[in-house]
């Protein structure tokens, strides 16, 4: 039997990924929301000096590695139902694009399937959010540049953990709905532009000069970090539950626009150039942006859709990205 | 990209006369918010690309067209015209007619390998190109843009100067795309294209190298200064003979296709009747 969410009733929620700088956002909105009686926040640190905003009565923070199933179900049926948890917002998810192995993949995918089966028998947990990424679709020259969420995913053999992780993890979840008898909502956001996001192209922006792509300039889609946590929020008191939503952001723009409105030299090279160069930029800097990883969006256009998130959450982006060159 | 919208802007004030720079500077589209549209719209670079395509349709191929009271001015519609030429002129021409007409920019739907070439694909989605996908196509009808397609595609350009205004295979997305989202069919004829540059083989391994379909081996080096008569028909109504989920019926689709081939065969005929050489 389906469990259902109150309309109207105040919500108790969970944040995993707490600490990250969305989840960091996302509870500061949350506790600031009336209808939230109470916020439950997970990372991987110690101490509840863990998240920046202090003392809250509505808040509890705890240490879990959910990468562990023990303790994803210490975390549900312990301090979850203590609490009376209704709704877990998932955000957890590796941030590296160059880690790997099994560890990385039992944090992106495992902890997703023990949440998904810990919560089915739950007795409090009704709703599971899961926030999902733009890196899951695929990207190639015969498919539309409007991705709407019936899009090809990205089930590339040849892509890096990184996306086979999220891949993977979408299936899961989009998987479980109506099998299991909470209330799935998928958002497959659009690449949030901001530090410590686990964003491609903000580590490829961070360089002062930006190499990109000869002859080919595609459309990119941007999320600010108040658009996330904002549909983040409006999901978590949806009508419509069981669902899948892209979340577009307010900056549609060229690549070549981006590189500009963020400060950077573009100097375009030859496709082929671009891998060696990138690597070696990785090696000798420790920097995280793969040009493999990214190379089809980085020749083809790829805008998210945002009809059904506007239909079905009322949300539209309305926050556009502080970029550098208009803030000085 | 070096070529930046004000660049593009200023390249096209140099290349448009100034009683049209005034309107093309200040096309209409659906502004994003940095000045492009969801698929890379931009409107200097339509001037741009109008400015490019200026001298070619005022003083080389010399276009004329008729029936220009058929294009909606701002609601959704699907053009459907025939194409050929070797070198795809006939829709640069047909794009900027419609511009220079109704003032409004076409969004003409090509084959996936255009948006894919570098430069030139770039330049053509900032002039309001798009990808052959159903998607891009449900996107722009939903926004009551008007599409332009060769319901010929590669196999209507690519053919030999023996076949002539003879309509090759005649694909059906364009109806199915026009019963699905409710919009007439404007049935287009373009004449003169068809003789610009005769074609008498093509290098199917050498075209691929360097990502097309083929490579042609037209009879002349440049296409003839041709004159061209672009006609415009009246619209077909899909959108009020069929209901939208007739798009789902193969056979209503086929049926509709044929109406619309019908009257751009009749939109042929009627122009060959009427020109003389091809070069009047």
């Amino acid at each position: 039997m389906t469990k259902k969410l109150k309309k109207g009733t105040p919500r108790r929620v969970l944040v995993t990924g707490a600490t990250t700088p969305i989840g960091e956002r996302l509870c500061r909105a949350l506790l600031e929301d009336d209808r939230i009686e109470h916020v439950l926040a997970i990372g991987p640190k110690k101490g509840a000096d863990s998240m920046p905003f202090g003392q809250n009565d509505k808040l509890t923070y705890k240490q879990f590695d959910l990468s562990r199933n023990r303790h994803v179900r210490q975390m549900l049926f312990g301090i979850a139902k203590d609490l009376k948890i209704d709704v877990i917002m998932h955000l957890s998810m590796h941030r590296s694009m160059t880690a790997k192995g099994a560890r990385v993949h039992a944090l992106n995918v495992d902890s997703l399937r023990s949440i998904i089966e810990l919560s089915g028998r739950h007795p409090t947990i009704k709703r599971l959010i899961f926030k999902s990424d733009v890196a899951v679709y695929q990207v190639q020259r015969d498919l539309p540049v409007l991705i709407t969420e019936s899009h090809p995913l990205n089930m590339g053999g040849g892509a890096p953990q990184w996306v086979r992780d999220r891949v993977e993890a979408d299936v899961l979840a989009c998987t479980h709905m109506g099998l299991s008898p909470l209330e799935i909502t998928v958002l497959r956001t659009a690449e949030v532009l901001a530090p410590g996001t686990g964003s491609q192209l903000f580590d490829f922006l961070s360089s002062p000069v930006c190499f990109k792509p000869l002859g080919y300039d595609p459309m990119l889609n941007l999320l600010s970090l108040n658009d996330v946590v904002r549909a983040l929020s409006m999901a978590c008191f949806a009508k419509q539950s069981t669902t899948i939503v892209n979340i577009p952001g307010a900056d549609t723009m060229p690549l070549s626009s981006c590189i500009e409105r963020w400060g950077r030299i573009s100097i375009p090279l030859p496709g082929l150039a671009l891998t060696p160069v990138y690597k070696a930029r990785q090696r000798l800097r420790g920097t995280e942006f793969s040009y493999g990883a990214n190379r089809r969006r980085f020749h083809y256009a790829a805008v998210l859709d945002g009809s059904r998130a506007e239909d079905q959450f009322s949300y539209k982006p309305e926050h556009p990205i502080h970029w550098p060159s208009s803030l000085s | 990209m070096l070529l930046t919208p004000k660049i593009a802007h200023k390249l096209a004030e140099t290349l448009l006369p100034a009683e049209v720079m005034e309107w093309a500077g200040e096309l209409k589209i659906r502004d994003n918010g940095h000045g492009f549209d969801d698929f890379g719209l931009h409107p200097s670079f339509a001037a741009f690309g109008l400015g490019l395509c200026w001298k070619l349709h005022k003083d080389y191929f010399r276009v004329r067209s008729y029936g220009v009271e058929n294009i909606p001015i701002d609601s959704g519609a699907v053009m459907a015209a025939n194409h050929s030429g070797t070198i795809p002129t006939d829709a640069a021409m047909l794009w900027a007619d419609v511009l220079l007409k109704t003032r409004r920019i076409p969004r003409p739907i090509a084959d996936h390998f255009v948006p894919s070439l570098p430069w030139i694909g770039v330049l053509f989605a900032r002039s309001g190109l798009v990808g052959g996908s159903r998607g891009n196509a449900r996107a722009l009808l939903s926004s009551n843009e008007l599409v332009m397609i060769f319901p010929e595609g590669v196999g209507g350009i690519g053919k030999n100067a023996s076949l002539a205004y003879q309509l090759q295979k005649w694909h059906l997305g364009h109806a199915e795309l026009a019963i699905r989202h409710g919009v007439p069919v404007i049935p287009t004829a373009i004449i003169g294209a068809e003789e610009q540059m005769p074609q008498i083989g093509q290098i199917n391994s050498l075209g691929k190298l360097i990502g097309l379909p083929y490579l042609p081996i037209p009879l002349t080096p440049l296409p003839l200064p041709v004159r061209y008569h672009i006609h415009y028909g009246e619209p077909i109504p899909v959108h009020q003979d069929y209901k939208p989920k007739d798009a789902d019926n193969p056979k209503v689709v086929r049926e509709a296709a044929g109406k619309v081939k019908s009257a751009v065969e009749a939109l042929i005929e009627q122009g060959l009747a009427t020109r003389g050489n091809i070069f009047e």
